[in-house]
């Protein structure tokens, strides 16, 4: 593992001693016997944006619900190592306990309910609350704020909104909860490069004016460096390297392999030796 | 010009039919509850409907009057149901569809073996005090035989459907219902409790299935046969739809409806007895053309 910092990189302004969210060497298995992660560790230090990168299957989700304890509903488990969510070890926990305690995990591929309509979607997302209705509607108009398209569409079933709005919905839908730490895996999937701007000025919007800790996997690099305070980059069920984003963003491999540019500009696979395509960290 | 007693009897039919089918929806409705929240396809509902009235004729044998063996037996079947669930379908989560599909099919087996066990094997008669023979008035002012029992059925379905559809579309609790039926890890992500919606959902259909069986058992008798009344579920889910219960309830009035007057009108043609399956060559029709049934929810697909 490579680290490009001494310490994790703390928030800019505060920097608490203990992070809210930390993960030592965990290893997660599915079925009893596909390996998913190894010695996976990671620190979500309160109120920053954290990314998670990587390719397809490098690990990113099965972290992201290692922690928020989902990987039991798809017969996996966390075997290895320790999670303590705000100092407290997360093993005997259920999402419902983690959604009271105030994390909040925002699924791949969004999984709006498809038969609802969006503010129905946003109410279910107070599930754990007991708050009365006007409560309700001022926690609505605070979501409808940060999205206000969502309001234009919030009669309609949110099977036939689009992509994006979908996102939005997921997204709103885990504010409703009020949480302080939310788990958004793979924002940008399937959204025109617009939206996903949209998105993830959101998600910054978030974590500074109401102090929301984030940590987010992402394929896209180039976007969640962007927005993030610190990156770790995962392969094959580990973490290869680790840095501030900053840093990450300025290094030589992350750039060639992760946002596709190389010193003299764009890369091409054309123009490297094949010893250099094959190039990896394991 | 129509002779008005050939009127009279069609409409006497008709509504026999009708309220047949109310019977019917009652049934298919616990069918609906536990299939829309868990996608479960609960093959002992039958038994479950002949188990809860026979523990409540039972109760009522040992002496318990009427409305605390009523409230006795809700009991019990609250506790089945979570008990069912508990042991059961939890221990099965993320299992295939075939294999839940095989449990409840063992369970139905338990529970009518419970049943027997406990209560004895032979036929009751369940007295509701409610006569099921034609009212005089209706008799007298229009020559129709409608029992006070089919319009009690009547009533009772229309009470639990508006209950039951209260509960979905305004209660907290149904919104966590309406929410796991669309998407398990969506809602477990966002901390709805899946495992005590399921209870709920159980407790719920033990509930239905007691009222359900108590008009059947007032009009046929406490007996095993009541378990096959579950066949007759079938048909009606597939034309409602599985995961609508309006459209139950509406599928169960079109099929009553539909198989008395078919084997009135048409019957003799076919030598009688279409009522049998003549609900059963509408599920199939209703499959070729129109799979998700009158109320069933599409499959929203989005390209």
């Amino acid at each position: 593992m490579t680290a490009l910092a001494e310490a994790p990189a703390r928030a800019a302004a505060a920097a608490p001693a203990r992070p809210v969210l930390a993960v030592k060497n965990i290893e997660a298995i599915y079925d009893n016997i596909i390996l998913a992660l190894r010695g996976v560790s990671l620190d979500v230090p309160e109120g920053t944006v954290v990314a998670l990168l990587g390719g397809n299957g490098a690990g990113k989700s099965t972290t992201l619900k290692s922690i928020s304890t989902m990987i039991a509903a798809e017969r996996g488990k966390v075997t290895k190592g320790s999670i303590e969510f705000r100092g407290e070890r997360i093993d005997q926990l259920t999402p419902n306990d983690l959604v009271n305690r105030g994390m909040v995990q925002v699924m791949e591929g969004r999984m709006c309910f498809g038969h609802l309509t969006v503010e129905e979607n946003l109410i279910a997302g107070a599930y754990t609350r007991s708050i009365s209705r006007a409560e309700m509607r001022q926690d609505l108009e605070r979501v409808y704020a940060y999205f206000p398209r969502l309001k234009v569409r919030r009669t309609s079933q949110a099977g036939y909104t689009s992509g994006g709005e979908q996102q939005m919905v997921a997204i709103g839908r885990a504010m409703m909860a009020k949480p302080n730490t939310l788990l958004l895996d793979e924002p940008s999937m399937g959204l025109a490069p617009q939206i996903v701007a949209e998105i993830f000025e959101i998600v910054r919007d978030l974590n500074q004016r109401e102090g929301v800790s984030i940590l987010l996997a992402e394929q896209n690099a180039s976007v969640a460096l962007k927005y993030a305070d610190y990156g770790y980059i995962m392969e094959s069920g580990r973490i290869m390297m680790h840095g501030p984003a900053a840093a990450l963003s300025e290094n030589k491999d992350v750039k060639e392999f992760y946002l596709g540019i190389s010193g003299e500009g764009r890369a091409s696979f054309r123009d490297q030796k094949s010893y250099r395509r094959r190039k990896r960290w394991i | 010009m129509i002779d008005t007693v050939e009127l009279l009897f069609f409409l006497e039919v008709l509504i026999g039919g009708l309220l047949a089918g109310v019977m019917y929806s009652l049934v298919a409705l616990g069918f609906v509850l536990i299939y829309k929240a868990s996608r479960v396809f609960n093959f002992a509902q039958g038994a479950m409907v002949f188990f809860a009235v026979l523990s409540f004729v039972g109760f009522m044998e040992l002496g318990l009057p009427f409305w605390a063996a009523f409230l006795v037996t809700v009991a019990l079947m609250i506790l089945v149901g979570m008990t069912t669930e508990r042991l059961v379908l939890r221990q099965l989560v993320n299992q295939s569809d075939q294999t839940l599909l095989m449990a409840t099919i063992g369970l139905a087996f338990v529970f009518e073996g419970m049943g027997q066990l406990i209560w004895g094997v032979e036929v009751r008669r369940l007295d509701l005090g409610i006569p099921d023979v034609p009212l005089e008035w209706v008799l007298d002012s229009t020559g129709m035989f409608i029992s006070a029992l089919d319009i009690s059925a009547g009533v009772v379905a229309a009470v639990m459907v508006t209950v039951l559809a209260i509960l979905f579309s305004k209660t907290k609790i149904g919104l966590g219902l309406r929410a796991v039926a669309d998407g398990h890890a969506a809602a477990m992500s966002i901390g709805i409790p899946l495992k005590s919606i399921w209870m709920i959902v159980w407790a719920t259909a033990g509930v239905v299935a007691l009222v359900a069986g108590m008009m059947w058992g007032a009009r046929n008798g406490v007996q095993f046969a009541l378990v096959w009344l579950a066949l007759k579920a079938w048909p009606v889910l597939i034309i409602g739809g599985f995961t609508s219960v309006p459209g139950v309830i509406v599928a169960g009035l079109m099929v009553g409806a539909i198989e008395k007057v078919a084997e009135v009108y048409i019957g003799p043609a076919f030598g009688g007895g279409i009522e049998g399956w003549a609900p059963y060559m509408m599920a199939v029709v209703f499959l070729m053309f129109r799979p998700e049934g009158l109320f069933g929810e599409r499959m929203i697909r989005r390209v």
